[in-house]
């Protein structure tokens, strides 16, 4: 008890160098924590958001594979185009319950100086591309109305109701109605008919991409193989592979991150040796004091491990509060840095998860107390007493 | 009870080999008090350190009781300095984080020795402390920050009390306090050995221990 509060209070000598040490400590825990929190959550996210999408597999134009992981549900802008033919086959094959184009680009507005993110699609259709959306108004029927994700619209104040104009392509739409909130990059887009769209981009007989839905998803791969041998130019996507190549973009960007925390931690580890190797050093005589009153070298080793041991906890367990305090804007942050993060909490916190993390950074912190501990028990009382 | 005989202790620095000690040969016995004097680097401390087993002689044989202390481990000699010695120094070194109470416990602490309340208690009180229990040491005047040391340096009732220079860094008064404690402590019956520069403190002493360039030269 006593050597802990000699411990704290050896530390209360130089707060703004303890502090900073804590810190340092402290900010890796988080993005340590944070980095592992946030995998988790992304893996269930995105299992939740394959469950939820109403669609089996993507046609897209061959030849660009890597887009078509963000098009799907993120919705970047592929320059190729499929031609419309391609959707009549596809829905002339066999054991299709649906398919339907997309097409998705970006509308330019120079007199507000925005652009926007446009997504043409069926809108008869909405209930079975877009099963989990709930809807504030109406589904737009005419050709000159549209959805609106509820991010835009907030943004911008707009209501069902509302109109938007273009006078760039001289048009004018009303906004039916507002998705709610999904937590999704659908948040971020303005959903117009697939026929205002092709008008609109000039592209009649042209989609970004078609979704299709099966009978039997177990029939998926029979399906997929038929097809992509009968329509020429045409590549196949499924959901799966989609939501794999997500995450192993995710793993990768996991991957670096992680690296980046554990340098992190490295460097924390030397500022805790840093910070101990000065406290050992300005107290050399009273180190040789206590040898004097009785105190071993192993006694004097414990009391400045315990010292180092007693800076990475507090900094670990800082660092831990600032991860679930601060998880919402590690959210945003990952929101935007990743090309794609399925909506939801993406954050989850585990037990195990904080636990390991803050056992892994203690061990580091106590490894880098040490050799500070070893210089201090080295120090010889009569040099360091001399009277 | 500590016996010195041939003692000598040379430092190196470097290439340069000090002696600080050259053929010492001194018997402190039990409830003695012996004061050392002499100029500044005759060897006054180098001598207490290895009377107080925190250094060992590079010549000669301490023997403490029926122990010699050359022949003793690392932890013999810590066992030594837990048990039977009492340090009080110059500069006091409290540590200025702890309070009084703490300070004084800290010996029993590093003995490994769960030390009562009470006991503490009355140490401080035997050295006029007892109103100054949950101070912290910057509260304290040099005077009484001294007496803590002693306090402290009692705390595992030690067999001899070693004091370099206890009233260096304090005024006449309190000089006076302070080896007028060490004499009542005598007077209890501890060992004492006190270094000082102060000839008119040194004389009130037993026996008067004068060194120079590491010899004695009147005892
Ligand atoms: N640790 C040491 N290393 C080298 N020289 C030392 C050391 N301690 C003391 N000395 C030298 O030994 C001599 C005696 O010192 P000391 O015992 O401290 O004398 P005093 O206490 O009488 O002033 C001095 O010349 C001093 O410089
Ligand atoms: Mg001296």
């Amino acid at each position: 008890m006593v050597f802990l509060r000699l411990a704290f209070t050896n530390l209360a000598r130089h707060k703004t160098r303890s502090v900073l040490t804590m810190l340092g400590i402290a900010v890796s825990a988080a993005v340590l924590l944070s980095i592992l929190s946030f995998n988790k959550g992304f893996h269930k996210g995105l299992e939740r958001e394959l469950q939820r999408t109403g669609l089996h597999f993507m046609v897209v134009p061959s030849g660009c594979p890597h887009e078509v992981a963000s098009l799907v549900l993120h919705g970047s802008v592929i320059p190729k185009f499929l031609d419309l033919s391609v959707l009549e086959k596809v829905k002339a094959a066999d054991d299709i319950e649906f398919a339907s184009p997309l097409l998705v680009s970006q509308l330019p507005n120079p007199e507000e100086g925005r652009v926007d993110l446009v997504y043409g699609m069926e809108m008869q259709k909405i209930g079975l591309l877009k099963p989990s959306w709930e809807i504030d108004g109406k589904i737009p029927e005419g050709e000159n109305e549209v959805l609106m994700g509820s991010e835009v619209a907030s943004h911008r104040g707009i209501k069902p109701g509302s109109t938007i104009s273009y006078p760039n392509i001289s048009r004018t739409f009303t906004v039916t109605g507002i998705v709610k909130k999904t937590g999704s990059q659908d948040d971020a887009f303005i959903y117009i008919p697939f026929v205002t769209a092709q008008a609109v981009f000039k592209k009649p007989s042209g989609a970004t991409a078609i979704g299709v839905r099966v009978k039997d998803p177990a029939l998926l791969t029979k399906i997929t193989d038929a097809l992509s041998e009968k329509v020429p130019g045409i590549q196949i996507v499924t959901m799966n592979q989609v939501m794999n190549s997500i995450a192993n973009l995710a793993a990768s960007a996991k991957a670096l991150s992680l690296s980046m925390a554990f340098v992190a931690i490295i460097v924390s580890g030397f500022g805790v040796m840093n910070s101990m190797l000065m406290a050992v050093f300005e107290r050399t005589q009273e180190i040789g004091m206590m040898r004097a009153i009785g105190a071993s070298r192993p006694d004097i080793f414990r009391i400045i491990l315990k010292e180092a041991a007693l800076l990475t906890m507090t900094g670990s367990l800082t660092g831990l509060f600032l991860s679930v305090t601060g998880s919402g804007l590690i959210e945003a942050f990952v929101r935007k840095v990743m090309p794609y993060v399925p909506g939801g909490n993406m954050v989850s916190f585990d037990a195990g998860i904080a636990l390991l993390s803050i056992a892994f950074i203690s061990f580091i912190g106590i490894l880098s107390g040490l050799y500070p501990a070893w210089k201090a028990s080295r120090i010889s009382p009569i040099e360091a007493i001399r009277g | 009870m500590i016996e010195l005989a041939g003692v000598e202790k040379i430092y190196k620095r470097g290439a340069e080999e000090v002696h600080a000690l050259r053929g010492i040969d001194l018997v402190i016995s039990v409830a003695e008090f012996v004061s050392i004097v002499g100029p500044s680097g005759a060897g006054k401390t180098s001598l207490m350190h290895i009377l107080g087993c925190l250094d060992l002689p590079t010549r000669g044989s301490v023997k403490i009781g029926p122990m010699r202390a050359e022949h003793m481990t690392e932890k013999e000699l810590v066992g030594t300095r837990r048990k039977k010695i009492g340090f009080v120094f110059q500069q006091f070194y409290l540590i200025p984080g702890l309070s009084v109470f703490d300070n004084v416990r800290l010996p029993a602490v590093f003995s490994r020795r769960p030390a009562q309340k009470g006991e503490i208690e009355s140490l401080l009180e035997m050295v006029g402390l007892q109103n100054r229990t949950h101070h912290l040491p910057g509260q304290l005047s040099g005077g009484e920050m001294q007496r803590v040391a002693i306090a402290r340096a009692l705390v595992n009732t030690p067999e001899i009390l070693l004091a370099d220079e206890p009233t260096g860094n304090l005024d006449t008064e309190n000089s006076e306090k302070i080896f007028g404690l060490l004499k009542s402590l005598h007077l209890r019956g501890y060992t004492v050995v006190m270094v000082t520069h102060n000839q008119e403190l040194a004389g009130r002493a037993d026996r008067v221990v004068t060194l120079k360039d590491g010899r004695i030269v009147k005892s």
